[in-house]
Parts: structure tokens; sequence; C-alpha cells
């Protein structure tokens, strides 16, 4: 964390969310890297040490938990925030076991995810100006 | 036309047709019914009676002609008794005649005797006229009268006892006028005798005669009134067996007349129409309860797949309301699209599932069946996603078509898929195949697994129903149960092949269409 702001990756593969979320995280200070081919994320995770991901966990070949398995190895500071469906609260314990930072149920609004990662940015000790989704959200 | 209009004009046929064939089914039951009650009534009830009776009527017949036989052996006997009884008298009176011409002596002897042999034939004149007729009677007296009247004067000769020439040769002549009589009784009597006791044993002979004739043309006759009485309850009994297999292949049509005349039988047929109605209307109870639990499983994977777009609509239109003032006209239309797309995505997701569950009637058309199993899979798709598990499938080009009930056959493969799915484990795949038939005219459909497979023992109860292998919760033991019916139905089969640990087979062939191939929007739009 040489600058302002966070290092955010969001992998989904439904393309509107990260079409959505990137302005919406953007705008409250983060950098952000999006993408919709898991592979793709994880190649770029080896590359670069993210502070926060953000991954759906149900999607072909490579599912969330493996990215979550993959990032913990690499950077345990790193946060990973977990997307999921209704209906799979089990998966979602067995992620929070994993280690991941926290979790999010679909459907979110943007605030919803903008809160979570305000409270992964404070663990982190770096917290960020929330103050405009703050306003927004009331 | 416009989508909506289309969308609900074929469920509105549907509703008829579901209800056409309900009246259809009672009104070919009532058809039967009448044909059935039209014929001559012959019950099996009649047909024992009648014989029995005939039975019963041909020994009365019997047993008459025996007593009164036996009547006439017992006149016979009496008879003979009585000319015997006779016939010993005359011959003693001939041996005292005899003893007088001899010695001299025993004249009255021979007289008495005379007159017990006289009174013999007249104590019983009446029973052996009855039995010889004033004819053959009439030689046994003239003699008898003379030969007593020749003694008496014998007898008077001697109590004259005047001995003289005249009176020598009257005895004389009266001793060969005697012995010529009483041969004459003797052999008379005999004769009588001997015919009397052929004729006995004639008798005797006709009546052991008619016992065994008889009894061999009872025993004929029973024989043959079993045998029909046999051959037309057994005849009914496996035409019934026949019925009951068909019906328990699936084949619900009602029992029609085979025969010319009712009976018994035929109300056991009206019976059994009218459990056929019950069966039928059941059993489309079953199937749709069933398939309202495989809906209830596919729910859960539609329930999930609907949060992607749902969390696009979301996001987007928060974004849109956070941003409104800041974005361009040209962002703001493309959101707006994006919440639209979503909107439409949602839709589909859930019309498929909706257009199965509906409830319809048993509907026939013919079926494209690439295109049958392509929405089939659609339909799991989301049950598929769920479980991380592939699906592959393949079709042989241009398969005949086949002519079923779209409803139904989509209900037995998705069963078998929802199954492969259970079957499988996180992250295996599954394959459903269609392609033609080993046998002519009939085509395979082949979803198959890569799981556990089917342990052997259980091999030959997996199509009972309620036997189910799943947990308890899981499953109701009922689908391939229903399946095994919908296809039978159809005119097909359902066969499994598995070895444990080796994944298992599932077969389904289908009969093709063999109609010229309708226009399927002609059903739609009549």
């Amino acid at each position: 964390m040489s600058e302002e702001g966070l290092d955010v990756l969001l992998v989904d593969d439904e393309a509107i969310v990260g079409k959505r979320l990137k302005p919406a995280l953007t705008k409250i200070g983060c950098r952000v890297e999006v993408f919709e081919d898991p592979r793709e994320a994880l190649e770029r995770i080896h590359q670069k040490t993210f502070d926060i991901v953000v991954t759906d966990i149900r999607m072909d070949e490579i599912d969330g938990m493996q990215i979550l398995e993959e990032v913990r190895e690499k950077s345990p500071r790193t946060k990973v925030i977990m997307i999921t469906g209704y209906a799979m609260m089990a998966v979602a314990r067995e992620a929070m076991e994993k280690g991941a930072f926290d979790f999010i149920s679909k459907p979110f609004k943007p605030d919803d995810l903008r809160k979570v990662i305000a409270r992964a940015a404070e663990a982190l000790g770096s917290p960020l100006d929330f103050g405009f989704a703050e306003t927004k959200a009331s | 036309m416009n989508p909506k209009e289309s969308s609900s004009a074929p469920e509105a046929q549907e509703e008829q047709g579901a209800l056409g064939d309900r009246y259809e089914r009672i009104k070919a039951a009532e058809q039967a019914r009448k044909a059935l009650l039209a014929r001559r009534h012959y019950s099996l009830r009649l047909q024992i009676y009648l014989g029995f009776f005939l039975v019963l009527l041909f020994a009365a017949g019997i047993a008459t002609a025996l007593v009164l036989t036996m009547y006439q052996v017992e006149d016979k006997l009496r008879f003979l008794e009585i000319v015997n009884d006779f016939m010993i008298e005359i011959q003693q009176a001939r041996r005292f005649e005899k003893n007088y011409f001899l010695y001299g002596t025993n004249l009255s002897d021979a007289l008495e005797n005379v007159y017990k042999a006289r009174e013999i034939s007249n104590r019983n004149a009446e029973e052996l006229n009855a039995i010889l007729g004033k004819r053959s009677m009439s030689p046994i007296f003239p003699n008898l009268e003379q030969y007593e009247s020749l003694l008496e004067e014998l007898v008077a000769l001697k109590r004259e006892d005047q001995p003289g020439p005249r009176h020598a040769r009257r005895k004389k002549e009266i001793e060969v006028a005697l012995r010529k009589h009483g041969q004459k009784l003797v052999s008379v009597a005999q004769d009588l005798i001997a015919r009397e006791k052929a004729a006995l044993s004639k008798t005797i002979l006709r009546s052991r005669n008619v016992h065994i004739y008889a009894l061999f043309f009872l025993l004929i006759f029973m024989a043959a009134n079993a045998y029909l009485l046999g051959s037309r309850i057994l005849g009914n009994i496996n035409r019934f067996m026949k019925y009951a297999s068909r019906i328990a292949a699936g084949d619900f049509s009602p029992i029609t007349p085979a025969r010319s005349f009712r009976d018994e039988f035929t109300d056991l047929a009206l019976a059994i129409n009218q459990m056929l109605l019950e069966l039928e209307r059941r059993e489309a109870v079953l199937i749709q309860s069933h398939k309202m639990r495989a809906v209830g499983t596919l729910t859960a994977g539609v329930a999930h797949e609907l949060n992607n777009p749902l969390n696009n609509i979301t996001l987007t239109a928060h974004m849109l309301l956070e941003d409104y003032e800041t974005l361009t006209d040209e962002e703001r239309k493309e959101m707006v699209e994006d919440v639209v797309k979503e909107a439409d995505r949602s839709r589909d997701i859930i019309s498929n599932l909706l257009d199965f569950a509906r409830e319809s009637g048993a509907q026939v058309e013919t079926l494209d069946l690439k295109e049958l199993l392509e929405d089939t899979i659609a339909l799991a798709s989301n049950q598929i996603k769920l479980s991380g598990i592939k699906i592959e499938f393949k079709a042989t080009d241009h398969l005949p078509r086949i002519h079923g009930d779209s409803q139904q056959l989509r209900q037995v493969f998705l069963n078998l898929i929802l199954n492969a799915i259970d079957a499988s484990e996180k992250g295996g795949k599954i394959q459903v195949l269609a392609l033609p038939a080993d046998e002519p005219n009939y085509v395979a459909v082949k979803v198959i697994d890569f799981g556990k497979g089917i342990p052997e023992y259980v091999l030959g109860s997996i199509f009972d129903p309620f036997f189910t292998t799943k947990a308890k919760g899981k499953g109701t033991g009922l689908g391939l149960s229903v399946s095994q019916g919908i296809i039978a139905k159809h005119g097909g089969k359902i066969r499994v092949h598995s070895r444990e640990g080796m994944g298992a087979t599932f077969t389904v062939t289908l009969p093709v269409t063999t109609l010229p191939a309708e226009m399927p929007g002609n059903e739609r739009t009549a």
C-alpha cells in the first residue's frame, strides 16, 4: 500500500456485476480490477498482491473456494470477501472456516458490499473515507 | 400475435384437451358397458344347472328302467316258483300213478297230489294268467282236468272191485291215457320253466347291459359337460389374465365384448372397466404429484439461478439511482437496457419450469426427440450447475419422430437425469444419448452416469413402487415406477444396466411414429 486507497480484485462470471461495482468501489477510493474469467483472475493474483479480493463462490471450472485457498496461501494479509447465493449458507460457513473475511449474499446492494469493504479496510489499518456512501445510504 | 397471446392460447386449449380426454374415457367405458350388456344372457349358473338337470333326468330314467326290470325279474322268479311247485306235485302224482300200476298202491296219494297241483294253479291263476296270457295257459288245464278225471275214474273202478275183462280193458285204456296226459303235463310244465328261465336270463342280461351302457353314457356325458364348463371357465380366466397383464402394462382401455353372450364374466368385465376409470384417474394424480415433486427439486436450482439476474438488476438500479445526475444519457440508457435484459432472463429461467409444472391432460402429438431432450436438459440445467456436474448430450442426426405426450416424456427423462445427478460425485459427468434402438422402428435414449452404480441385489426392485435407495425424505421411490408406467403407455420400455462402481445406464426405447407426420401447428390453432 504505497499510495492512498486499496487494491481490490473482483471476480464474478456475471459481466454486469463487475460493470456496476467497478465505479461503485472506485468512488470510495478503491483501485478496482475486474475479471469475469476466474482463471485470468488467478493469474493476476499470482502477479500482484491485492488488499481485498471479492469473489463469487459458484463459477464454472474454478470456483470461489479455490480462489480463496490460493489467495490465503499467497498472502495471508489479503481480505477475501465471498459472494454467495441464497441457500448456500453451508458453503459460506465453510468459506469462513477457511479464512474468508466475510460473505455477502446475492442479491445485494452496492452499499452492502461497500460496508463490508469499509470494515475490511479498518481491519487492514487504513480506514476509507466512507462519508459519501454513508450519506447516500441513509 | 404477440408473445402474451400465444402463451395463453395453448393453455386454454390444453385444459380443454384434458377435460375432453377424461370425457372420452368415460364415454368409451359407457359404450363398452352397453355393448357388454346388449348380448343374450347365458350364465355359467345356467350351464351348471342345465348340466346337472340333464344328468339327473338321465339317472332318473335309468333308475326307473332298472326298477321296472327288477319287478319283471321278481315276477318271473315268482312264476318259476309256482310252476316248479306245480311240477313237483305233478311229478309226485305220476310217481304214485306208476306205483299203482306196478304194485296197485298209492292211488289216493296220486289223486291228492293232483288236487294240490290244481289248487296251486287255481290259487295262482291270476298271476299265471297275467304272465302267460290266456293263450299259453290253456294247454295246462285241459291236460290237468283230463288227468284228474282219469285218476278219479280209476279210483271209481277200484272201488267197484269187480274184476272182469271189461274192467281190465278199461283200466288198460285209462293207463295209456293217463301216461299220455301225464307226460304232456310234465313236458308242458318243463317247457314253460325252460322258456321262463330263458326269458329271465334275458331280462337279467338286459338289466346288466342297461347298467353298463348307462354308466358309459353317463361317463361320456359328464366328461363332455365338464369339458364344456371347464373350457368356458378356463378360457375366460385366461382372457382375464391377458387383460390383467395388459392393464399392468399401462393400457387402460376398457374391456369390450369378446363373445356372443353375457354371463358372470361380463359382470367381472364391467367391474374391471369401472376399476380402470378409477385407476386411470389415480395414475393421473400420481403422475402429477410425482411431477410436482420433480418441480420441487428443480425449484431450488431455479431459485438459486434467479439470484444472478436479480443481483444484476439490484446493482444496476441502485447505481442508476446513485449516479443518475452524473451519468450521460447513453450510460443511463445502457443501464436500463441491462435491467430489461436481466428481467427477460429471469422470465426465461422460470417459464420453462412453469410450463413443465402446469397441469395438463394427456395430449398425444408427434415429437422431435432431440428437441424434447434439449428442453428437458434446459429444465434441469440449474440443478446440474448447482451440483457442479457436466452434462453431455449427443443425438444422431435425423432421428425419426416419435408419438407421445411431451409433458409426460419430459417428466421421465427429467427423472432419469435427476437420478443420474444424485448418483454422480461432484465434478462428475452425465451423458444423454439419443440414437436408433437395436430393434427396428424404435429409438433409444440412454442416460448414463458414472457414479457408484447399482448393486446387483437391488437391480431387480428399482422399478417397484416405493423402492428407494435415497435417504429418508429425499426420494419417494415413485420416480422409476411412474416413469415405467408412462413409457409403457407409450409402447416402450425402460431397461437398466449397471455394475457396482461402474455407473449406471438407463435405456428408454420408444416406438417411432408410423403415422404421417402431423403439422404440430394445426392442433394449436384449431
